[in-house]
């Protein structure tokens, strides 16, 4: 509300964040993970003097580091260029709020760039055991960007003490940060584990290839045991609230566990049960047959449980972007009552330097509030479009039912674990509904002028 | 303990001596697969195999709450969707299951052609198959009815009136399928003892007989592939393809919990006999090249009906394709690429009519 935002038609600038930054998940995913790898597969090697694991190890290293370096910095930028973009308040928050953090993660990000750059380029030029030094202090980078990271991503969901104190180690370390930590490494275990069964079940020799490609089934143990205990205490320590919302959804989106977000959370399980059997069976118990093109669809259903997980982390969260502070759309919690009082487009700072020059109509009006509230999840006639939402809506029932929305009684407005409240006062919601009649083809029904408007053209 | 004496042993020999599963083992064993650049296409059966024990699964879990009545079948679907813990889920993976299912008996059926597997000694492995294919196709249309929503109700109509014109057989079988002169009762009632005994029965037979005969055959070989100055390498199938299969398995599934999680079944408002069909009411997909087919053939031709014409034509593509291993035995090269551009032919016409019929 407080700066301008990016209109994205159709899909929705939601999907524009959502899509870079499920890439920038798998590829820092692999960078961490791959870390390991790398410095644990090295460390074999070097105990065991094996010359055909140095030669993989090279080969793989070469696309690994082209992957995650140049593809990983590209999607980082990325995020920052479409959250910024698309919710500007939330970014406003996540900067001010951790500017110590993003400059400590900033210098471990460049420290692990310099380390995997001077890795692929030393191969022949160090000792092995300075070489091998360089893969665990890459290793130790890389995670230091994800402890750095963590504190931030849970922050998001589980702000804690923060929320009274506003200090931001208290916000960092936050009831959620642990357990997060411990699930993120085992899935970037296993994704690393899977990514080199795809490099090794390529190997030319055959007992090497063998010895690789069981050796990479086994990273996928950890997050077999220590995946479920560590789930547990993540979301033991998620609000409750937001449990809730897995399960029973809203009514508009489906009843018990038919609620979009329980059936990825089935996904996500069935999808991870297979993966285990699946690496069993495959790379472990047969890892001669494990094929290159096997490899590939075993890793895709790696990264669509990494996905799938990921997005409902994100849809936990909802109606906020920090949780019981900032709503998805920007708005504040405790701004809500002043808003409501005294005006949305009144109090928001860019929707006000916008409005006066041009002397929009009620319309226009109305879907500047439409921009700002409601377009982070909706669009006007494409995913979770309003066209359809609206359905044959007349105006009446347009207002009764932003009325509805705007409540913040739980009793009158079911939306209310998933979406934002409405927040203005009853001009706004006129100017909305003069806007949403638009969309839905009711305008010429509808009174185009707001309350304000036709009080004043009474006298 | 001596390992003879461990307990698992023990249950292992006392088992050996009473049902001989060495036997087995050995046949398994015996079984090779080879190794070639279309060897992909093995694994199309296996995952058949795999989409058909999901439906057995799921069609008898369904069957405790769906009620086969013409005032019950619509509300007992509905309660199925939205009142059963996961009826959702075990409903959409029979119908994404079915659909799945018939997709690979058909790429089955293509690579076969396509690797000529119909040739001596397999013709009547072949046919088993092309009967396979029908009743697998007569299960979706046997099912699709059974929801009783207005898409299906006027999609198995306008499919019974289609076979009713067919000569001589036509008009008693659509009756006897009907039940009488209109879908109602007697048509659930029909079409789920059909769906649910008749077809499952038949279909257990013919695929018992399937793979005995690609038991006794073993896996057969595209023309070209092993000769005697290049040999095709070859697998045990137990363990080696075995395991791979396990794993195509699994990721087979993974495809079908995709769609039925993400795209889970809906079902439409309840049937109205009465009612005016649905504009655009279309078959399934796997009806849909037939059903568009018919619907290019003009009023009549000459002085026969235009429908009876078209399924006259329909019916000679299958028959060709059925008879194949009759008219290319392999021993003539002519006949042997008039085969494979007969079946690119019909390939490309069954795509071609299903997308246009889709679009249409």
């Amino acid at each position: 509300m407080n700066y301008p935002i990016w209109v994205v038609p159709i899909f929705g600038g939601g999907w524009i964040i959502g899509i870079i930054a499920i890439v920038h998940v798998f590829l820092s995913h692999f960078a961490v993970g791959g870390g390991a790898f790398l410095a644990l597969t090295e460390e074999l090697a070097y105990r065991r003097k094996d010359e055909n694991l140095y030669a993989y190890l090279r080969q793989h290293s070469r696309f690994f580091m082209l992957l995650t370096s140049v593809a990983g910095a590209v999607t980082g930028v990325g995020i920052w260029w479409a959250i910024s973009l698309v919710n500007p308040d939330g970014t406003a928050v996540l900067i001010q709020n951790f500017t110590l953090g993003w400059a400590v993660e900033y210098v471990f990000f460049v420290a692990e760039l310099a380390t995997v750059f001077a890795y692929y380029y030393t191969w022949d030029k160090l000792t092995k055991e300075q070489h091998l030094n360089l893969a665990r202090m890459y290793f130790g980078f890389s995670v230091m960007t994800l402890v750095v990271i963590n504190g931030i991503l849970t922050f998001m969901l589980t702000p804690g003490h923060w929320l009274e104190s506003r200090y931001w180690l208290e916000g960092f370390f936050n009831a959620t940060y642990w357990p997060s930590l411990v699930l993120r490494l085992l899935i970037m275990f296993a994704l690393a584990g899977m990514y080199a069964m795809v490099t090794s079940s390529q190997i030319k020799d055959q007992k090497t290839r063998e010895y690789v490609v069981r050796f990479c089934a086994k990273w996928l143990l950890p997050i077999f045991f220590i995946g479920p205990v560590a789930g547990y205490f993540y979301l033991a320590n998620v609000p409750q609230a937001a449990i809730e919302t897995v399960f029973n959804g809203v009514h508009a989106s489906g009843v018990g566990n038919f609620s979009v977000l329980a059936r990825a959370l089935y996904l996500s399980l069935i999808l991870s049960g297979t993966v285990i059997v699946f690496a069993y069976i495959g790379p472990y118990l047969n890892p001669r047959g494990l094929t290159v093109r096997i490899s590939i669809l075993f890793l895709i259903c790696g990264l669509t449980v990494t996905g799938i997980t990921e997005w409902m982390r994100e849809l936990l969260r909802k109606p906020y972007v920090v949780y019981g502070y900032m709503y998805c759309n920007g708005i504040r919690k405790e701004s809500v009552d002043k808003l409501n009082e005294g005006g949305f487009l009144a109090q928001s700072k860019w929707s006000t330097i916008t409005a006066l020059p041009h002397g929009q109509n009620d319309i226009e009006l109305g879907r500047n509030i439409f921009r700002y509230q409601c377009m982070s999840c909706h669009t006007e006639n494409g995913y979770r479009g309003m066209k359809k939402l609206l359905g044959e809506r007349d105006r009446d029932a347009i207002e009764g039912f932003l009325k509805t929305i705007k409540s913040r009684n739980k009793e009158n407005n079911p939306y209310l674990g998933i979406m934002p409240p409405l927040v203005g006062n009853d001009d706004d919601l006129q100017k909305l509904a003069s806007y949403l009649c638009t969309i839905n083809g009711h305008s010429e029904t509808s009174p185009a002028v707001s309350s304000k408007t036709r009080a004043s053209s009474q006298f | 303990m001596t390992s003879s004496n461990l307990p698992t042993n023990k249950i292992g020999n006392w088992l050996e001596e009473r049902l001989k599963l060495s036997a087995l083992t050995q046949i398994a064993q015996k079984k090779e697969v080879p190794l070639h650049k279309h060897s992909i296409w093995y694994y199309m059966g296996g995952i058949a195999m795999l989409f058909l024990a999901v439906q057995f699964v799921t069609g008898i879990l369904l069957m405790v709450y769906y009620v086969p009545d013409l005032e019950s079948a619509h509300a007992s679907i509905l309660k199925i969707n939205s009142q059963i813990q996961f009826g959702w889920f075990i409903r959409s993976l029979h119908s994404w299951g079915a659909n799945l299912m018939i997709a690979v008996v058909f790429l089955h059926l293509f690579s076969s052609y396509f690797m000529k597997a119909y040739r001596k000694p397999r013709e009547i492995t072949w046919l088993i198959g092309m009967l396979l294919l029908v009743i697998t196709m007569a299960f979706g249309f046997s099912g699709y009815l059974l929801p009783w929503d207005d898409i299906s109700f006027f999609a198995t109509k306008i499919g019974l009136d289609i076979a009713s014109k067919t000569p001589l057989i036509g008009p008693t079988l659509a009756e006897l399928l009907r039940g009488g002169e209109n879908i109602g009762q007697s048509t659930i009632s029909r079409f789920f003892v059909i769906h649910v005994a008749i077809l499952p029965l038949v279909l257990l037979g013919l695929l018992a007989g399937h793979l005995v005969l690609v038991q006794m055959h073993g896996m057969s070989k595209p023309p070209g592939i092993d000769t005697p100055e290049k040999p095709c390498p070859k697998e045990k199938f137990f363990p080696n393809f075995f395991l791979r299969d396990l794993l195509v398995w699994i990721l087979s599934f993974n495809v079908l919990a995709v769609l039925v999680t993400l795209a889970p079944w809906g079902i439409g408002p309840e049937a109205d006999p009465f009612a005016p069909a649905p504009l655009g009411i279309k078959p399934e997909w796997y009806f849909l090249s037939m059903f568009q087919f018919l619907k290019l053939m003009p009023a009549s031709v000459g002085p026969i009906e235009g429908e009876l014409v078209g399924i006259f034509l329909i019916a000679a593509v299958a028959g060709a394709l059925v008879m194949v291993p009759f008219w290319d035995d392999g021993k003539s090269e002519g006949r042997s690429a008039l085969a494979t551009m007969y079946g690119l032919a019909v390939l490309i016409g069954f795509i071609a009519f299903t997308i246009w019929g889709a679009i249409s």
